[in-house]
């Protein structure tokens, strides 16, 4: 199996993966998407609102922050001894406020000085003149099996590799595709007189320019064993933990298997 | 107040909301506000694009 890393910055890690075949891929998108552990607040206890956000509406808002998550530091409830949660499988936020203000995630003082949200400029809650807001957030560690506000990824998606074949003989150089194509994968060397595909990476296997060529001289395919993977990541982890803790997530149940048999 | 995420892919576009409402205030084209600030896909722009601050 041949990895090559395309791009990597830390938000995004965008790879090609060859050798490997769709149940491997998708396990791993599967696995990355919802059942990688993240932090996210579950409980929240408000101890005054007067804003004009329903408790529930504002609780929702908090759930879906994103939290830069530590796994060595944060145990999930189900493995703790305590029965809701405690300082070993939660970390707790506290946000307050009084109007006219707007509260930010950036407001929201973590127990933990290291866990805090990605984001600081996400607008929780307005305050008019005179109303005052204070709550207690609970964050706990959960999967996007049990709801989304825990997936560590936004968009996590691979397709098969471009393949495109143009045929010379049939080809005339009318530069039809290279106009058509939505994703600009062509171009009309008007001195050669020929066309180049010039990102093939970026085709969407969409299919326009085969179907518009008046001379059926282009095939699109996706190679069978050859994968482009992205995974953005939320920011509670680099997409390329998310994807080792999916790796080693997999690995596990591959050995349930093993020890079942 | 604007959805934290985007209702589609889960990027979290409420965190650029400030900014971007600023800048196409101060008169700058929102399609390059957008670029800047990272929102590739046409699910997230739409959300800054279309959201009516109410109250
Ligand atoms: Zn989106």
């Amino acid at each position: 199996m041949e990895i090559e890393i395309k791009n990597q910055d830390d938000q995004e890690l965008v790879f090609t993966i060859e050798g490997a075949d769709v149940s491997l891929v998708n396990a791993l998108r599967r696995i990355a998407t919802v059942e990688v552990p993240t932090l996210a607040i579950e409980t929240v206890q408000f101890t005054r609102n007067d804003a004009r956000i329903f408790d529930e509406a504002l609780a929702h808002r908090l759930g879906l922050v994103p939290i830069i998550t530590d796994l060595e530091v944060v145990i999930p409830q189900e493995e703790c001894d305590c029965e809701d949660y405690c300082s070993r499988c939660s970390v707790s936020f506290t946000l307050k406020g009084k109007g006219p203000k707007t509260l930010y995630s950036g407001d929201l003082k973590s127990s933990d000085p290291q866990i805090k949200p990605v984001l600081d400029t996400i607008p929780l809650v307005k305050l008019r003149e005179g109303e005052e807001l204070e709550l207690e957030a609970i964050a706990q560690l959960g999967t996007g099996s049990q709801h989304a506000k825990w997936q560590p990824t936004t968009s996590c998606a691979y397709k098969h590799y471009p393949q495109i074949t143009i045929d010379l003989d049939k080809c005339e150089a009318c530069g039809l595709c290279a106009d058509q194509c939505p994703r600009s994968v062509y171009r009309l060397d008007e001195k050669e007189n020929k066309i180049e595909v010039v990102d093939l990476e970026n085709c969407s296997m969409c299919n326009t320019c085969s179907k518009d060529c008046p001379n059926q001289a282009i095939t699109v395919e996706g190679l069978r064993d050859k994968f482009i993977f992205r995974i953005e990541s939320d920011g509670s982890f680099p997409p390329k933990e998310i994807l080792s803790l999916a790796c080693d997530l997999l690995s596990l149940k591959a050995d349930t298997i093993l020890d079942f048999l | 107040m604007i959805p934290i995420r985007c209702l589609s892919c889960g990027k979290v576009v409420s965190a650029y909301f400030d900014e971007y409402q600023k800048r196409v205030q101060d008169g700058e084209d929102s399609k390059k506000v957008l670029d800047d600030l990272g929102l590739k896909r046409y699910c997230c722009r739409r959300m800054l694009i279309a959201h009516v601050e109410v109250w």
